[in-house]
């Protein structure tokens, strides 16, 4: 599809960026402040593409987007569906009920513990049941939530390798509570931990209707301008995903975000293995890229306050952006932040005439701002008598404590001793230092860094991935691989990959301890291009 | 009788309550002192937090403060980390292991010792503790985690593990009353297979006297002061491996970041446990230098540059160097950094028979046991 017009968007904490593609070249950019509703800044930053580019809006091929619609619904606990949650898994697991460990709002939020049912059923890890899966118990609790529940959570002890009495319980709760009801199995979640999955997939019940009401309006703004492409979102993983599917696995949206910004710059820079370090206006997040793609966090993500074994990618935040607060005392920097102005840069911070220093001032006292970004209304000084007038010392000083905060960023997220190329992006990259930065081999800030975000989100690559469990007694381990790889690759087409296209990104075998036999579980990574 | 009424049969008004925020700290030592095994502690911890929910109390009391005719068992599990995380307890297995053995021996169970000061079977007992209704002693049968149920400082001073209880989710109770611990050991880990890879076991029946003499004492609280310190580290920005050399008297051995994990599968020898080996390439003050640490389940041995600088019972941790999580052997990874830190075994474990039951040859290595002190001369970096 290169040639063709592609849009892609990217909601920040504080900006919307958004980006028209054709084949490589950027084409036109925009910038919006995000919105509450995130929608509304997404369809204003659409609006400004169009007018500014004057393309034929029938010949864009792709819209896609990374969004923050799940996580600050569940940051906030807004808008989020009363959850009926079954576990099968009685009489195991009952030392430890669903829920155990949420933040109350949030339980609240959801619907509380009332909705939840401990059904007798699940399977050991041989495939045996742990005793049969009692569907009466199920149909009477749905009886009891018809009315009361939007969405439903099911969640198997298990289930990820034998998925019977998942599929089992979902045929009787549509039976109940009819088609209309949105289910989330668990085993299409997330893997082998029972109450980090049970957490995944009550979250991603709980916000379906948010991630409906979002892509609904999405598509009716999409196609009121006359265009008639499909609609994609970026996972967690970096690749992306149609709108329809998205609807039932909002949970994997929850990274979108950060996962477009690195694709974005691998995009851009042309660099695969590296640190990509994405400078917002509030933070600053570190990612490490392999072959091209985050790499993945292997421990427990929290989200919301909750754990989850989601597969996020991983990154370190810190509070560091282009609007975080200098605090000083005299030519001393006391602290960075964490307070950020936001976008309220342009009244609050010096270089506008405001009471407060932040980083974006530092660099502009140091005539750091190099670069014009078209996509800036304002100017980046309108009180350059306020600038001016700062301590030298001081100056330096902040310059100096940025540059500290950015090398401990990147350290901890280097496998390596050796230096490796770091790629800087966002709206922030222009205010923070890029030189002698230690650790590294070089600093890239490629053309349209600030739009990175929006840039990855076009990359039309899905992902897919699968898994097993093997017992290396029965099955020679590379036999094994090859049958699990085929899998994903099955999984990869499901999602609208073109098969021949489909390539491992990785394996990782988890061997299970303490227990007699070879048996490991395989799971790979696939990535494919789209139809 | 409730926790209190035994405690004050035994005249004992010393003791310490263990809240949420007790748990959290005794976990988080726990898990360091479990040499890079003895499963994720969360599920016992969640438990626990429940119990205490349920306004039920745990309560910890010195071993001296035991009276020495009083009975005390472990309690915990043995199986696969797997399962355990996937399937956990419902909350009554322990107590029909509890109800089995006291009818089985025609005695009451006064007290619970947690096997291990190391992993999942610090707050599991814990939980036990709090939900039967009996206080738990600090002590523990190891100082540390290890992977089978002989491996204990009471069986090497002559406690047997028999009879011990092993029961599953569905109320199964399996008593063994062997007088050959290895063979309780195999008895007991079939019925976890039988069960579906967990026995929740109770056993090692001991008086307050023999715990007393063949326990590891008080390492509940030295785990319990090393989560402490760890978490206060953290929040104040120290350095974690510092606080804990300083507490336990260990060695920082090695930095460094693991270059490769080379894992063997169940062969004859392994008895299914996951075996292998890691090698961490140095950083900093360990620039140029290699070591090479042996697992099976929990990190066993240790050389640096071709010579060997720790050995089981030794305890072998590796640790981010900058948070002072503990790095287990089921998910480490390339890539990841840490600081290797040796702490010596308890005397109690060092005993003749003691290396016979968890030396390096009894895990297939070649050497003699020597302790780490003597490996470790002149050699701290």
């Amino acid at each position: 599809m290169t040639g063709e017009l592609r849009v892609g968007f990217d909601v920040g904490g504080t900006f919307t960026d958004g980006v028209l593609m054709r084949g490589k070249d950027v084409v036109v950019k925009a910038k919006s402040l995000t919105t509450q509703d995130v929608t509304a800044g997404i369809v204003q930053a659409l609006d400004a593409l169009l007018n500014k580019s004057r393309v034929n809006p029938a010949e864009v091929a792709m819209v896609s987007l990374g969004t923050t619609h799940t996580t600050n619904a569940l940051i906030e606990r807004r808008n989020l569906n009363k959850v009926g949650i079954f576990r099968l898994g009685a009489p195991a697991t009952t030392a430890i009920p669903p829920l155990t460990g949420w933040p109350e709002d949030l339980k609240q939020a959801i619907g509380g513990v009332k909705l939840v049912h401990v059904i007798r059923g699940g399977s050991e890890y041989d495939g045996r049941d742990i005793v049969p899966l009692d569907k009466q118990a199920i149909a009477e609790a749905c009886r009891k939530m018809k009315g009361k529940v939007d969405s439903v959570a099911v969640t198997g002890v298990f289930s990820p390798i034998i998925s019977d009495h998942e599929e089992q319980a979902a045929e009787i709760v549509q039976e109940v509570l009819g088609d209309d009801i949105h289910i989330t199995l668990s085993h299409r979640i997330a893997t082998i931990s029972l109450l980090e999955r049970e957490n995944s997939a009550i979250l991603n019940a709980s916000v379906i209707t948010v991630m409906q009401r979002a892509v609904n309006s999405l598509k009716t703004a999409v196609s009121e301008r006359g265009i008639k492409a499909p609609l994609f979102i970026v996972q967690n993983d970096g690749s992306v995903m149609s709108v329809d599917y998205a609807v039932d696995y909002p949970i994997f949206t929850v990274a979108s975000g950060p996962a477009a910004s690195v694709r974005g710059s691998v995009y851009l820079s042309g660099i695969e293995d590296g640190v990509v370090v994405d400078i917002g206006g509030t933070s600053t997040d570190v990612a490490y890229i392999v072959k091209g793609f985050p790499r993945e966090s292997s421990i427990t993500v929290t989200i919301g306050g909750v754990k989850t074994n989601i597969r996020c990618p991983d990154l370190l935040s810190i509070a560091l952006g282009g609007g975080t607060i200098v605090k000083h005392q005299g030519e001393k920097v006391s602290a960075l932040g964490p307070e950020s102005v936001g976008y309220n840069l342009v009244r609050l911070g010096k270089s506008f005439g405001g009471p407060l220093l932040t980083v974006h001032d530092t660099a502009v006292a140091l005539g750091k701002l190099d670069r014009k970004l078209e996509v800036f209304k304002t100017d980046f000084v309108t009180h350059p008598e306020k600038v001016n007038a700062l301590p030298r010392k001081l100056v330096d000083n902040a310059w100096a404590a940025v540059k500290a905060t950015i090398e401990e960023a990147i350290d901890k997220m280097k496998t390596t001793v050796e230096p490796v190329p770091a790629i800087f992006i966002g709206g922030g990259a222009m205010v923070v230092p890029k030189e002698g930065i230690a650790g590294v081999s070089k600093v890239l800030c490629p053309d349209h860094f600030e739009v990175g975000g929006a840039v990855g989100t076009t990359i039309a690559e899905i992902g897919a991935y699968a898994e097993g469990v093997v017992d290396l007694e029965k099955e020679d381990r590379d036999n094994a691989i090859a049958r699990v790889t085929e899998q994903a690759k099955d999984n990869a087409k499901t999602a609208g990959a073109i098969r021949e296209t489909v390539e491992v990104i990785d394996v990782e075998e988890i061997p299970f301890t303490y227990m007699p036999g070879k048996r490991e579980k395989v799971r790979i990574r696939v990535k494919g291009k789209i139809l | 009788m409730s926790v209190r009424e035994i405690l004050s049969e035994w005249g004992v008004d010393d003791f310490r309550v263990i809240d949420k925020q007790a748990l959290s700290e005794i976990t988080l030592g726990a898990s360091i002192l479990a040499t890079g095994g003895g499963g994720d502690p969360e599920i016992g911890l969640l438990w626990a937090y429940n119990v205490v929910d349920q306004g039920k109390e745990i309560l910890l009391v010195d071993p001296e403060a035991m009276p020495d005719e009083a009975l005390a068992t472990i309690a915990g599990c043995l199986g696969a980390a797997l399962v355990l995380t996937e399937k956990p307890p419902n909350g009554q297995e322990l107590f029909w292991c509890y109800d089995k053995l006291r009818r089985y021996m025609g005695k009451p169970i006064e007290a619970v010792i947690p096997p291990e000061a190391g992993g999942v079977n610090t707050p599991v007992p814990m939980a036990v503790a709090g939900a039967v209704g009996i206080p738990v002693v600090d002590a523990d049968g190891m100082g540390r985690a290890f992977p089978e149920l002989q491996m204990t400082s009471f069986y090497i001073h002559g406690v047997s593990p028999s009879p011990t209880a092993a029961a599953d989710e569905k109320g199964h109770v399996t008593i063994c009353d062997a007088n050959d611990a290895l063979l309780t050991e195999h008895i007991i880990r079939g019925a976890a297979m039988a069960y579906g890879g967990i026995s929740w076991i109770a056993g090692y029946p001991m008086t307050g006297r023999q715990l007393k003499d063949t326990a590891i004492l008080r390492s509940i609280s030295l785990a319990w002061e090393l989560g402490k310190r760890v978490f206060t580290a953290r929040r104040k920005h120290l350095d974690p491996i510092a606080e804990m050399l300083n507490l336990t008297g260990g060695y920082r051995a090695f930095q460094g970041k693991i270059v490769d994990i080379n894992r063997e599968f169940g062969a004859e020898k392994t008895k299914g446990f996951s075996l292998g080996e890691i090698l961490i390439e140095g950083i900093d003050t360990f620039k140029g230098h290699t070591a090479k640490i042996g697992f099976q389940n929990e990190w066993l041995t240790l050389e640096v540059d071709g010579a060997m600088r720790c050995m089981p019972p030794d305890l072998i941790c590796i640790l981010d160097p900058v948070t002072g999580e503990p790095i287990r052997t089921d998910i480490v990874r390339y890539g990841y950094r840490g600081t290797v830190v040796l702490i010596p075994a308890h005397d109690r474990m060092r005993t003749k028979k003691g290396i016979q039951t968890f030396g390096p040859r009894y895990f297939g290595y070649t050497h003699d046991y020597v302790p780490v002190e003597k490996l470790m001369e002149g050699k701290e970096g």
